[in-house]
């Protein structure tokens, strides 16, 4: 009799990464892309429309681009998800969407996906509550806004403290408590459920719904 | 609301000499000029190279002189926005004041210098995206910049899902607009709620398709090796002439306006 | 050297059960099987007993991918699948899913064909000539400078077929390879399966639960010569040749809601042996047509033009690329039609009537999606006018109509200010009520087809139309489906699209066919599939039962009366054990509400 149930109680694991994991990282990068895109349709023509307030009025959103991360650590409970996520998420931009940014974007992607992993990091994988999403997001947001600011010039501005403020805030909201409402509800509708996230919350006693 | 296209079909024949390169020495090109002009805040030399690289990517590739000038309306407008907070928002040597706005002749040349990087890297990227291959430079990274091949396939099965998205998102719009309250005029409801939950039926429907694409591939035997590759993107003399011609070009510009008196570096940020 | 050892079977199952999280009951019982190298296996059951997790098994997904627990052995050419990955396995082992969208990953058919060839190392040179072979096996040789995404879902199922045997694995796994697919496609994969068999020769193993499309005009002769019945416990309940295991349990697996070759399924119902072409079959089912003094069983005929119109379709012009930006309702009336533009469809017009069930008829790609969305307000009419209230509609994927986070509040979302006891009786009515706290996305695909239909009635919309709303569906699910829709017309109109003429006849009132751009065809529904020129016209053929139950029987009661009851010898719901086994994963599986009643009509008090 042979009887098998991977162990996945212990997180880091040196294991190599699962071709699911991957493709779920892409997914992600793939619909958030798609999403935005879509949004961004909206999205340009408002911020053309609000003239030189629009380039204030993209902090607003900033944190938005940082879901992916969050989302892709919480479901893969994995060290450098985060990093790989965003990564594979601007590749998709660049490459298949088309965006005009460039290969900057991996970057921004990159030092994003660090920002929001820490907290994550420092929990080694195994806290998902709220002020570690929160802390996600505003390290995430954090990060890239000095990143942000030396590309498009902010130093120095008469606004460059407004920024910070709006650029964190957002960070929090959307790229940190957001995720967490995310998350609940892709674990809820079972998707997620052979993924790491559906085995802890199994052992969590989650696992009747 | 409408199906909208995505990106430029793959496999549709890119035309021009650049389409001919090697996508991963054109994306490290691209990578390296957009770095190196980070650290430049001067007008006058982004205004040179935005004029050269707008005359080559127009010799190289095929796109029309009508359609360059529209796909540079997206970041025109951003740099168009950069320049004008700058210039109303970096202290320094008041040129024009009004109540609480002011104009600096600091933030004018700051403003100029990001709005033109803002174009030197969008008609790069232009050139970049209208002469590659999503499929080829996949393939392309795998074999010149070793990525591997598992993590080059998940990227490509999500191209592939990329491709389907614009039906399954109208499909799901449409499902879901037939079951919302009609707006006082008549219309279906568009807004934050309606797109948040088309979002989220998105988000769930892929997550699921995208376990099964992963299944498919393994099924294929992707994740063994040795393996062999078909059709290898090669990468050829002419590949590492552009290298060089790109680099040199840059370096000539670089020292010119050096010499000349007129580079300027971060510092300019700070006054 | 030792002596020649016997070759190991290619699939060796060793008293196997599989148990996954969130189920108390294992989803497949000590199931045991053997299959040498070229044998073909057919595996039946009802949905929810276990056929793909069998799959899953034999591939290594389960338990390597799948959070399960699997005891007992697998074994592929001698090899325990415990220890091998999923990749490993991937030499022996080629596998056609369902969905063609999930089952082709690369963007160009000659990529997905290359990429085996290239993981298995096969020398550069020669994988361009094993591209053709393959495709030539499945007959689909001209599609290989095609886009993956532009492919038809027959053309795409061959080209996954093709990429599964590429390799030449031992063991060729289909897992209901055609029920995604329309007649046409139905019939041109299952010939390139046979094709590609008898090309590579693999041992086949066959999941299905269709099989009177499966087999066609074949019968049972167009099935694997083995099979084994999978029952609602997930154990091997049959086993042994598919003629005589099919005559033998054809009643059990009628009632487990399988579709059975039609001489299965006469067989369970009359108990004579011998199929259509036997006088005492034929004798048997005229007896059915003849009434028993039971008059409630056979609903009353259509109330032709009794009911109150509630959806006027006037000169209406379908374009081909749907003008569907605003889809504003101003822009449904009064559009003039161009002369000389080609329409998808044009010149429609008709009525809907409270009371009636209307079935739309054409082939794919005739524009019977387009049609439904237009009437629903969803995509801007080309020309014509559509006059009425706002109607509801049901998708074909019940997925993208969720909107809610539980059962209740998906059914709730519609009504605005509902009396108290509503939902529940929604609930209630569609055999919800015990999954009500879940998650939609979590119900099995009947499960979630009535949820769909209960969303949609709650909105109190006076027409509900619905997109092949039986697709997919095991028997069971696709009666209880009609059912709903029959039962939602006592006060509303319902129209809904299909390719399946068997359910037209048992449960439509009225026919529309669309076929040439416009509407060819609007009647009673039996007068319309009497119509030989109709049905050319708009490429539909009659299923061998019912083209002879309609040259047998002139009038239309009789030939409802036969059909309607050879479907109600399908049981609503299996035995008690059954269905609590398939709606475990709720925390009470099991309890009496989940053991449904059999009225799948239920009254609407």
């Amino acid at each position: 009799m042979v009887s098998t149930s991977p162990d996945r109680q212990t997180a880091p694991r040196r294991t190599p990464w699962p071709l699911k994991d991957l493709v779920l990282l892409v997914v992600l990068g793939v619909v958030f892309g798609f999403v935005y895109w879509v949004f961004v349709q909206a999205w340009t023509a408002l911020s053309i429309a609000m003239g030189p307030a629009g380039d204030l009025a993209q902090h607003f959103l900033a944190g938005s681009w940082l879901l992916v991360a969050p989302l892709a650590i919480a479901i893969v409970q994995r060290p450098f998800a985060g990093v790989i996520a965003e990564v594979l998420a601007s590749v998709i931009e660049v490459v298949f969407l088309g965006s005009a940014v460039g290969p900057m974007l991996f970057i921004a992607a990159a030092i994003q996906g660090v920002g929001s992993e820490l907290p994550f990091a420092a929990t080694r994988y195994r806290s998902y509550g709220w002020l570690t999403y929160a802390l996600s997001g505003l390290m995430g947001a954090g990060l890239v806004f000095f990143y942000s600011a030396l590309r498009f010039g902010w130093y120095g501005q008469d606004l460059f403290f407004t920024r910070l403020a709006i650029h964190l805030l957002s960070g929090v909201v959307l790229g940190g408590l957001l995720a967490k409402v995310i998350v609940e509800g892709l674990a809820r509708t079972g998707v997620v459920d052979n993924f790491a996230i559906g085995q802890t919350r199994l052992a969590a006693g989650h696992g009747t719904r | 609301m409408s199906a909208p296209a995505v990106g430029r079909p793959a496999g549709a024949a890119a035309v021009g000499v650049l389409a001919r390169r090697n996508p991963t020495v054109k994306l490290g090109l691209l990578f390296v000029v957009s770095l190196v002009l980070v650290f430049i805040l001067d007008p006058v030399t982004p205004a040179v190279l935005y004029v050269l690289a707008l005359i080559a990517v127009a010799a190289s590739t095929r796109i029309a002189p009508r359609a360059l000038a529209l796909l540079h309306l997206p970041f025109a407008a951003f740099g168009l926005g950069v320049f004008l907070v700058n210039a109303l928002s970096r202290p320094g040597e008041v040129l024009w004041s009004a109540g609480p706005l002011r104009i600096t002749v600091e933030g004018l040349s700051v403003g100029a210098s990001l709005a033109l990087r803002t174009l030197v890297i969008g008609v790069l990227a232009i050139g970049f995206i209208a002469s590659t291959d999503g499929v080829r430079l996949m393939h392309s990274l795998h074999q010149q910049a070793r990525l591997g091949p598992r993590v080059t396939y998940a990227v490509l099965a999500g191209y592939r899902m990329l491709q389907e998205m614009p039906r399954e998102w109208q499909t799901i719009r449409q499902a879901h607009a037939v079951r919302a309250p009609l707006r006082p005029d008549g219309t279906l409801p568009r807004g934050a709620t309606a797109l948040a939950r088309a979002s989220f039926a998105l988000l769930v429907i892929s997550v699921r398709k995208g376990e099964r694409m992963a299944q498919s591939l393994e099924s294929r035997g992707l994740g063994l090796s040795p393996r062999t590759t078909w059709r290898p993107v090669r990468l050829s003399a002419a590949d590492w002439l552009m290298a060089a011609g790109v680099l040199a070009v840059l370096g000539a510009v670089l020292l010119v306006s050096a010499m000349l008196g007129h580079l300027e570096g971060i510092d300019a940020l700070f006054g | 050297m030792a002596p020649a050892e016997p070759v190991p079977p290619v699939l060796d199952l060793d008293g196997v059960s599989v148990t996954v999280p969130r189920r108390p009951e294992p989803i497949l019982r000590d199931v045991t099987l053997r299959l040498d190298r070229g044998e073909h296996l057919l595996v039946v059951g009802a949905s929810g007993s276990g056929k793909s997790t069998l799959l899953q098994a034999i591939t290594g997904v389960v338990p390597h991918s799948v959070l399960a627990e699997l005891t007992g052995a697998v074994r592929v050419n001698g090899r325990p699948t415990v220890e091998s990955t999923v990749v490993e396995l991937s030499g022996h082992v080629g596998t056609l899913a369902q969905d063609p969208s999930s089952g082709i990953c690369l963007p160009d058919v000659e990529q997905e064909l290359a990429l085996p060839l290239e993981n298995h190392a096969v020398p550069a040179e020669q994988i361009s000539g094993r591209i053709d072979d393959a495709l030539a096996s499945v007959g689909a040789g001209g599609l290989r400078s095609r886009r993956t995404d532009q492919l038809s879902g027959g053309e795409g199922q061959r080209v996954a077929l093709a990429a599964a045997l590429i390799t030449g694995p031992e063991l060729l796994l289909l897992d209901e390879p055609t029920s995604m697919l329309d007649p046409a496609g139905v019939t041109a994969v299952r010939e390139a399966i046979d094709a590609a068999a008898a090309a590579y020769g693999p041992a086949v193993v066959l999941v299905e639960h269709r099989l009177d499309d499966y087999a066609g005009e074949a019968g049972v002769a167009g099935l694997p010569g083995r099979v084994i019945v999978l029952g609602d416990r997930g154990d091997v309940v049959a086993a042994g040749a598919t003629a005589e295991v099919l005559t033998a349990h054809a009643a059990r697996l009628h009632a487990a809601g399988c579709w059975l070759p039609l001489e299965a399924e006469l067989r369970a119902v009359t108990g004579l042996a011998g199929g259509l072409a036997a006088p005492p079959v034929r004798e048997a089912l005229r007896g059915l047509s003849t009434p028993d003094g039971a008059p409630h069983e056979v609903r009353p005929a259509a109330r032709s033009g009794g009911g109150q119109t509630v959806l006027a379709v006037e000169g209406l012009a379908v374009s081909r690329d749907a003008p569907d930006r605003g889809s504003r309702r101003a822009r449904r009336r009064g559009v003039p039609v161009e002369r000389g533009t080609q329409y998808l469809l044009q010149d429609v017009s008709f009525r809907l009537r409270t009371g009636e069930v209307t079935a739309l008829l054409g082939s794919n790609g005739a524009g019977k999606t387009s049609l439904l969305l237009t009437l629903a307000g969803l995509v801007a009419p080309a020309g014509g006018t559509v006059t009425g209230a706002r109607p509801g509609m049901v998708f074909q994927n019940p997925e993208h109509q969720f909107l809610a986070h539980r059962v209740r509040d998906e059914v709730g979302h519609g009504p605005a200010d509902a009396p108290p006891g509503y939902v529940d009786g929604l609930l209630g009515r569609h055999r919800l009520s015990h999954l009500a706290d879940q998650s939609p996305y979590r119900l099995s695909g009947g499960e979630k087809r009535r949820l769909s239909v209960a969303a949609m009635l709650a909105h109190e919309r006076p027409v509900l139309l619905a997109d092949e709303p039986t697709f997919g569906l095991d028997r069971r699910d696709a009666l209880a489906t009609t059912a709903a829709l029959r039962s939602a017309a006592e006060r509303r109109s319902v129209l809904f699209s299909t390719h399946d003429l068997r359910t037209v006849a048992a449960a439509a009132d009225r026919v529309l066919v669309i076929a040439d751009h416009t509407l060819i065809a609007d009647g009673p529904a039996l007068q319309v599939l009497r119509d030989r020129s109709v049905l050319g016209r708009a490429g539909l053929r009659l299923p061998p039962l019912l083209e002879w139950l309609l040259a047998e029987f002139d009038g239309d009661e009789q030939v409802r009366r036969v059909l309607h009851r050879l479907d109600t010898a399908v049981p609503a719901e299996a035995a008690p054990a059954g269905s609590a086994a398939r709606t475990a994963g709720t925390a009470g599986a099991g309890a009496p509400d989940a053991t449904a009643t059999v009225s799948t009509t239920g009254d609407r008090s």
